[in-house]
């Protein structure tokens, strides 16, 4: 394998200008941090959902991770398989390379899979394990791709590893197949992996205007669309810093014309399939589009009336990563809901002055992690609701604060026009639950204890 | 009220609706899916005895593993002793899953850090971040301990802890008297049994050793009689507050070696801490004066208890988790022994109610089939109790079986107690298998009922058979954890979660002939 080149990765990484400070923030040693780069590499591929997605290197990697994540499949499951090479103390010293090569042979025979990604772990990546030329033996050999994922955890953040994923799909798998001719001219989705479904609500609406999907990278994909992702018209990068490289890269090698917007929210989604029908440069798409959103939105407004009453005026606390906390940012706002603070840990530049633009100035930006600093922020500025990934949750409730899980584990899709609706329910749900009540009031012998909260 | 209600379809009616059926439809030209007879062959196969051999042949790929690493095991035993950081010295990921993993079975939060080494620490070692670690650690979670253990990449690049600690001394990062305990838990050795034992020998070691105290087993200076009780990698809040009332009711004093029950099941009362409960730093040397200690996983504490019978010089008694009557009895004996009291007449008098709960329900659980996944003790544990009611183990899985106590392995001693009843004689072991292995042998050897973690729900599920929960993780359950399972009354929670699966899928299956109101 290439010797993992930082410079190179920190001065072209996630910025769509060239970065002035360090892109994808490193974690500090001695805090909590998020996960590693092969996790990120992990999260962008696993959504393909017919590939099989074997880890190479210790159990730890896979046995902690296997089928976690809410990426929902239409169809085939095979990438919900744990597959894992669980090297041992003597693979470590006499090398894991045969041990991997049985394994792919084992999955291209048991399962038959139209692709096979094999993910370098820290350990492989430091024993040295030539797996790029192991993945391209067994291929040309099996018939079927073998593509080496490189992006062992210590690498870097999960952002990065997002990043190597789009690196191993434009060096192995775009560009490798033609369409079907059946297929309409169409949208690459990048970055929206169909977390809790919401990739269908989006096709949905794509459908209703008459814009078809080329690929979806990755979300509900099958390996073979994404071959022919280069015939596609245009690249929309949902949500999704790390893979803007990928979008910039087809750019200059495919002349497809890209640009980054979101499914939170009405108005982002509104602006979203605008831009795509725009960028198709086609009359009637942009009529077509035009008509939809407008049906949709003033639907969408009779829809939220009730729960507008409700959530009007309530202050949230939003912590989540990168894009998502300027997207989410501009759901929230048309929610009537005010964000009084908002977590910046996994932002760039460019995120962060998006941030900005759509939050007030009195909004509390929480530059890094740690569960009292989000809690403080919580209750120095009296929100209401915390919005948040799986591991804040629990904390949250031990601090009896109404919480929304806005992450990859997430159960409910909030993306487009319905997601904002499904949104405001739950938001009105969490808050609306008369256990806070019950929690925040003290049991009846100590009623006339002063408690605050 | 009934405006707010939700009414968010789930995915099983969302993607039920026609628009979403038609979606998938239309995707399958890119599926390039096989026709419906291909399917049903290959299911059929992968039914079939010729396949479950070559799955069983399989050597180099795991499939659907059932086992976490050492450095996971090594959290939770860290998070068992009074404000004690958890900090995993490796890159920053294998963190973030422990915590999620524990996180996700007891839904309660896991402070744990990591020294978030990266390609630099690779190439030059990770001191610095090792150091800078504990300086930003102690400064933002004000913990009285830090009990430090490695993932992989450390052990690859071979970083020494116990010199970095020291340098960090050196440099003033941490004063003298501030206790860092340490171990070794490669995750290419082991599973997270062997780290959980890692790291309580590592704190135990430690902090007796520093204290300069000579142990004088018996003597019970300071602390009057006592004695230690070990739980090991203990899923289950609830069998602390279970073994609490046990020893309670013998009325002896003990002391808890590692009780991570209140870092996983503190109140929620609107203000969060980093650390809850756990057993007091001070206690740990004391307690090699105790009178002898007791052991509830002896294959997972094979360190440990062995650093007590040789260092403090004690009797250990060391036992499988004690599920069931006969196990329990094995418990009171063990702790009667050691304390030299008598069995107390209310856990006598428990026992009988129990044994009654039994009787009462035997006959729905008489010549039931299982399959059971887990750790070894575990195992050990609900084999007993299965045979107990009368229910056949058949396939017995466990992922990191590779362990013996004793020099008896634990596939000698499940093999020896199964083939001490007749209930045991269907019964196969597999030591080192993984899920998939479970799945060949759920489909062409049917068994009535499944027991074992959620990981197993996918097999369970092909292979339509109910999953009874028991073990770690359980991700798509709740509260399953606070409930015991050890004990006489553990033994009536099991029994009343199988006998009621039993139940349910008796009137679930039921054609309507015997849909009977009493049963
Ligand atoms: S940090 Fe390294 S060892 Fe840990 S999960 Fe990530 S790749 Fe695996």
């Amino acid at each position: 394998m290439d010797p993992i080149r930082k410079d190179e990765f920190d001065s072209e990484a996630c910025g769509s200008k060239a970065p002035k400070s360090k892109p994808c923030p490193r974690p500090k040693p001695g805090e909590a941090a998020g996960g590693c780069s092969f996790d990120g590499a992990q999260i962008t591929l696993l959504p393909i959902m017919d590939a099989a997605h074997l880890v190479h290197g210790p159990i730890a990697c896979a046995g902690n991770s296997w089928e976690s994540r809410g990426t929902l499949s239409s169809g085939p499951s095979l990438s919900q398989y744990g597959f894992a090479t669980d090297l041992n103390d003597s693979d470590i010293i006499f090398g894991g390379e045969k041990k991997l090569k049985e394994s792919i042979d084992y999955i291209a025979g048991r399962f038959a899979p139209p692709a096979i990604f094999v993910y370098s772990t820290c350990v492989t990546a430091l024993i040295g394990e030539d797996m790029d030329a192991v993945c391209k033996e067994a291929g040309d050999r099996l018939g079927i791709p073998v593509i080496p994922v490189n992006s062992p955890g210590f690498v870097g953040s999960k952002n990065l590893g997002n990043r190597l994923a789009g690196d191993a799909l434009l060096q192995y798998v775009i560009g490798t197949g033609e369409p079907e001719p059946e297929l309409p001219p169409g949208v690459n989705l990048i970055g929206e992996y169909n977390i809790a479904g919401e990739m269908w609500d989006i096709e949905k609406l794509m459908n209703s205007a008459g814009i078809a999907v080329t690929s979806r990278i990755t979300g509900d994909a099958r390996y073979k669309e994404i071959t022919w992702a280069h015939r596609a018209k245009v690249n929309m990068v949902v949500c999704s810093r790390a893979l803007l490289g990928l979008a910039k890269e087809m750019e200059s090698r495919y002349g497809i014309p890209y640009f980054e917007g979101s499914f939170y929210g009405a108005k982002e989604t509104t602006y979203s399939l605008r831009q795509m029908a725009y960028l198709m440069n086609d009359r009637d798409m942009e009529r077509r589009v035009d008509r939809l959103t407008e049906r949709e939105e003033s639907r969408l407004i009779q829809d939220l009336r009730p729960y507008r009453k409700i959530l009007k005026g309530k202050k949230a606390v939003l912590y989540t990563g990168g894009v998502k906390s300027w997207s989410v940012i501009s759901a929230l706002k048309e929610l009537g809901v005010q964000v009084v603070g908002v977590g910046t840990n996994k932002s760039t530049e460019d995120d962060v002055r998006r941030i900005a633009d759509r939050v007030g100035d009195d909004t509390e930006y929480i530059p890094e992690g740690g569960a009292t600093r989000i809690l403080k922020t919580v209750r120095e500025r009296k929100a209401d609701i915390m919005i948040a990934g799986g591991r804040n949750m629990y904390v949250a409730m031990k601090e009896q604060i109404p919480f929304i899980d806005i992450n990859q584990e997430r159960h409910k899709a909030y993306a487009g026009y319905e997601g904002l609706l499904r949104l405001a329910k739950e938001l009105t749900y969490s808050l609306a639950n008369p256990i806070w009540k019950l929690a925040a009031s003290p049991a009846p012998w100590d009623k006339e204890v002063p408690y605050d909260r | 009220m009934s405006k707010d209600r939700l009414d968010i379809p789930d995915y099983n009616t969302l993607f039920s609706e026609h628009r979403f059926v038609e979606q998938r439809l239309n995707k399958q030209q890119f599926e390039a899916p096989c026709s419906e007879q291909e399917t049903a062959e290959a299911l059929a196969y992968s039914q079939s005895a010729e396949y479950m051999e070559k799955n069983f042949n399989r050597k180099a790929v795991v499939i659907n593993p059932h086992k976490a690493c050492q450095p996971l095991g090594s959290i939770m035993a860290a998070l068992g002793f009074e404000k004690t950081l958890p900090f995993v010295h490796g890159s920053q990921g294998c963190n973030s899953y422990f915590r999620s993993h524990l996180s996700r079975h007891f839904k309660e939060p896991t402070p744990a850090v990591s020294s978030s080494m990266t390609e630099d620490a690779a190439v030059f070692g990770g001191m610095s971040n090792l150091i800078d670690g504990l300086e930003n650690s102690i400064a933002l979670y004000k913990p009285e301990m830090v009990a430090l253990c490695t993932t992989c990449m450390a052990e690859v690049i071979g970083d020494d802890l116990s010199s970095f600690i020291g340098n960090a001394r050196q440099k003033g990062v941490i004063s003298e008297d501030f206790p860092v305990a340490f171990c070794n838990t490669p995750s290419f050795v082991g599973s997270h049994i062997t780290g959980y034992d890692s790291m309580l020998k590592g704190i135990l070691s430690y902090l007796y050793e520093r204290s300069g105290l000579k142990a004088a087993p018996g003597s019970g200076e300071e602390t009057g009689e006592k004695l230690n009780v070990m739980l090991g990698f203990e899923p289950y809040t609830g069998n602390f507050t279970e073994i609490r009332k046990i020893l309670d009711a013998f009325d002896t004093k003990y002391t808890l070696l590692g009780d991570h029950s209140g870092n996983y099941d503190s109140p929620a009362t609107g203000e969060y801490e980093y650390y809850y409960g756990g057993t007091k730093l001070a206690d740990v040397p004391l307690a090699a004066n105790a009178l002898g200690t007791l052991s509830l996983q002896k294959y997972t504490l094979k360190k440990t208890q062995d650093f007590i019978s040789e260092t403090w010089k004690q009797q250990v008694s060391a036992l499988s988790t004690p599920l069931g009557i006969a196990g329990t009895d094995k418990l009171l004996e063990a702790i009667s022994e050691l304390t030299g009291l008598p069995i107390p007449a209310s856990l006598l008098e428990e026992r009988g109610r129990v044994v009654d709960a039994l009787t009462d329900s035997h006959p729905y659980l008489h010549g039931k089939r299982v399959a059971l996944v887990g750790d070894p003790d575990l195992l050990i544990g609900l084999i007993g109790f299965c045979m107990e009611v009368g229910m056949e183990p058949v396939h017995i899985v466990c992922s990191n079986g590779d362990v013996d106590f004793n020099d008896v392995k634990f596939k000698e001693e499940a093999e020896a107690l199964l083939a001490s009843s007749p209930y045991g004689s269907e019964a196969t072991v597999y030591v080192g298998n993984d899920l998939w292995h479970m799945r060949s042998l759920l489909l062409t050897d049917p068994v009535d009922l499944a027991i074992g973690s959620s990981h197993l729900k996918f097999a369970a599920k092909d292979a339509v058979v109910p999953l009874i929960r028991v073990g770690f993780p359980i991700f798509d359950r709740h509260h399953m954890h606070r409930y015991p399972i050890l004990g006489y009354q553990g033994a009536l929670n099991l029994l009343s979660q199988i006998v009621n699966t039993v139940l349910d899928e008796l009137d679930r299956n039921n054609s309507g002939f015997n849909y009977d109101l009493v049963r």
